[in-house]
């Protein structure tokens, strides 16, 4: 059997928890913060089509000067370390990388400072805006500098497939010694510019979403964190940790086919699944579930089914999104994040929105809570560029 | 670690010329892609065609995109749209376009290549992540080449508004980053003539500003320029890149086959 790399400890919070443990009852209940942006969102829009939200006690709690997807994935770090019984003092003279996938954080989305711009009315604090872009958009480098770590750092900006990238790249960067330990994860924040964008792309979706229903009408955006110790054999072994589980094995591969709308053969997707489940030395009667990308668009869930209906037959398939919106750069780390929980607290949860199966899909994904009999779940995402990001994880007692 | 070669280099600074694509696709193809995206997809015509990766048939090339801070002429362009027309008449081509990793799929869709990628973004130290990912994606054996391609936009604000107080701006934005510039290498674990064998990769984070270094390059693509130029000189090399917490080595050496 191969040698998985260490998961110390993982957090997270979004629209339905503020930790991992909250995140899945919210998934196997159904609750969630799912309501119209407000004033958040300076949008025509905004009062017809609702996001997944952090809660507001959250938000409001965000220093001056830190933005809120480094705020959110601070959050979710320090909930991995006190899950690990590390603190980040304890790593200062070790090597410590950090890989955070994001959307937001790491574009040039300054609404207010630009208007201004064009109207040649810029004021100071459109300059102290300008200056924490330069500072904070490079978010890996926020977050090490945070925690004083001096390994390298990465934020990754593969649209929707940042979160996946990110903790598979942080399992190599491990497993090729080129760290000790590597803090990974994804966040995002609700943003006019994604908001605007995914509705006049016609892909947002004005009710819940329906993940896999035959009568999915798109997507809800949402926001969020989710992050994951890793750590090597040395470390594990020199601080005595009880690993919360195991990334088995990353794939990755490339559509090269369309900028917004994934490959309907899903080619792209079927490799990254077998490079992954290779990696992993793992074969799919072995999977407990798939935590599918499942965003409630026609387009993606379909292509998403034909690589599950090729690659791996009556795998149980677990869309979350209705509890957690499309949290974009945060989506795959998050979603790892609750498979790692269901797998440790041995429970499926169901498919939250999903009523009625696609005859082209050709499957039902979970609809009531089930337990959980095996140790690997798979989660993947689709990226718009068309790029196609897949992880295995294995549960805290995978080698018992 | 495997051995790691630099199999192919270009570089360029400013904008591409349309003729310039006449030696690999019709131009008509490229109308209404962004600048950064048609500069860096001739830089990686011309380091594929040095490293004879045969992008003219599907293949499984590896992608590791570095952008300092992606497509800003789309994403202003998206923000133009909401302020002069409205929400609800924003354009959505430009806010596909404003997503960093759109820049990945024109590499992909001209290059044909299907194997792994992933783009970093993050100002300065994107390049030398890139090169790390390359590095991950080739030990792994998930490709036998990867092109990792830099490209840089100008924020037209900062353009502005830097040069009116420039130390307030000290240690955060690099004083030449107000160009357009791209250059890309291809990486391979496999040597072939007249390439490089890297000898040193190393990225790290720093809170010391080292004095005694040459001051640093004036933009995130101008270190991948020099790097592209060292290349080209087709002699061994060093290059340290120290700026803004991110400290960047890279060392090279030609490799001779044995005989």
């Amino acid at each position: 059997m191969r040698e998985g790399v260490t998961i110390a400890g993982a957090g997270a919070l979004c629209a339905c928890g503020l930790t991992a443990k909250e995140m899945l009852k919210g998934a196997l209940n159904g609750r969630a913060c799912f309501a119209l942006p407000g004033n958040r969102v300076k949008s025509a829009y905004a009062d017809r089509f609702p996001v997944f939200q952090v809660s507001e006690s959250v938000i409001a709690s965000c220093p001056i000067g830190q933005s809120l997807s480094s705020y959110f994935f601070l959050t979710a770090a320090k909930e991995a370390f006190a899950q690990a019984g590390l603190t980040p003092e304890k790593l200062q003279n070790k090597r410590v990388g950090v890989i955070v996938g994001t959307s937001v954080d790491a574009s040039f989305h300054c609404f207010d400072l630009y208007h201004h711009f064009k109207q040649r009315a810029v004021k100071e604090e459109d300059v102290q805006e300008l200056k924490k872009y330069f500072a904070t958009s490079a978010t890996a480098k926020t977050i090490s500098a945070y925690f004083g770590f001096t390994g390298p750092f990465q934020t990754i900006v593969t649209a929707c497939a940042s979160g996946t990238d990110a903790i598979g790249l942080a399992k190599d960067w491990i497993k090729n010694d080129i760290c000790d330990a590597v803090l990974c994860g994804g966040t995002d924040e609700i943003n006019l510019v994604p908001y605007d964008g995914f509705i006049r792309l016609l892909i947002a979706g004005k009710n819940r979403c329906k993940p896999f229903s035959k009568d999915r009408e798109g997507i809800n955006i949402g926001e969020g964190a989710a992050a994951m110790l890793l750590l090597n054999r040395v470390l594990t072994e020199e601080f005595a940790i009880s690993p919360v589980g195991y990334v088995l094995g990353y794939g990755n591969a490339c559509d090269g086919y369309h900028p917004t709308a994934p490959d309907p053969a899903a080619k792209g997707l079927q490799k990254a699944i077998s490079f992954a489940l290779k990696e992993a030395a793992v074969a799919p009667s072995q999977i407990a579930f798939i935590n599918a990308h499942a965003t409630a668009s026609p387009a993606n869930d379909l292509a998403e089914s034909v690589a599950f209906n090729a690659l791996l037959k009556d795998v149980p398939v677990w869309g979350s999104k209705g509890v957690t919106g499309h949290t974009l750069g945060a989506a795959g780390a998050i979603e790892a994040v609750l498979s790692l929980q269901a797998l440790n607290e041995k429970i499926l949860p169901p498919t939250i929105g999903f009523s009625v199966q696609d005859e082209k899909i050709g499957f039902s994904p979970t609809t009531i809570p089930s337990t959980v009999t095996k140790r690997v779940a798979l989660s993947d995402s689709l990226a718009f560029g068309g790029c196609n990001s897949v992880i295995v994880l294995g549960s805290e007692d995978f080698y018992a | 670690m495997r051995d790691l070669f630099i199999t192919g280099s270009s570089f360029l600074l400013g904008d591409i010329e349309m003729g310039a694509f006449e030696p690999y696709i019709e131009a008509k193809k490229l109308r209404r892609m962004e600048k950064i995206a048609k500069n860096v997809l001739w830089c990686a015509f011309s380091a594929c065609q040095q490293a004879s990766v045969n992008f003219q048939k599907e293949n499984e090339l590896g992608l590791s995109l570095a952008v300092g801070a992606g497509s800003l002429e789309s994403t202003l362009r998206f923000l133009d749209s909401i302020i002069d027309d409205g929400d609800e008449l924003s354009s959505p081509t430009a806010f596909a376009g404003s997503v960093h990793n759109s820049t990945a799929l024109t590499l992909s869709l001209f290059l044909h290549s299907h194997g792994p990628c992933v783009t970093t973004g993050q100002l300065d130290g994107s390049f030398a992540a890139a090169l790390l990912t390359a590095q991950q994606f080739l030990t792994n054996g998930m490709c036998e080449q990867v092109l990792v391609a830099v490209t840089d936009d100008i924020n037209p604000v900062a353009a502005e508004l830097v040069p009116q107080s420039p130390d307030l701006w000290k240690g955060l934005v690099r004083p030449g980053q107000f160009q357009r510039a791209a250059a890309a290498f291809v990486l391979s674990n496999t040597p072939r003539t007249n390439c490089l064998k890297v000898k040193q990769l190393s990225f790290t984070r720093t809170d010391v500003q080292d004095k005694s270094l040459p001051d640093s390059f004036s933009s995130p693509a101008f270190c991948a320029i020099h790097v592209a130029q060292q290349c080209a000189a087709g002699k061994d090399f060093r290059v340290r890149d120290v700026f803004a917490g991110t400290d960047f080595k890279l060392e090279a050496s030609v490799y001779a086959f044995e005989k």
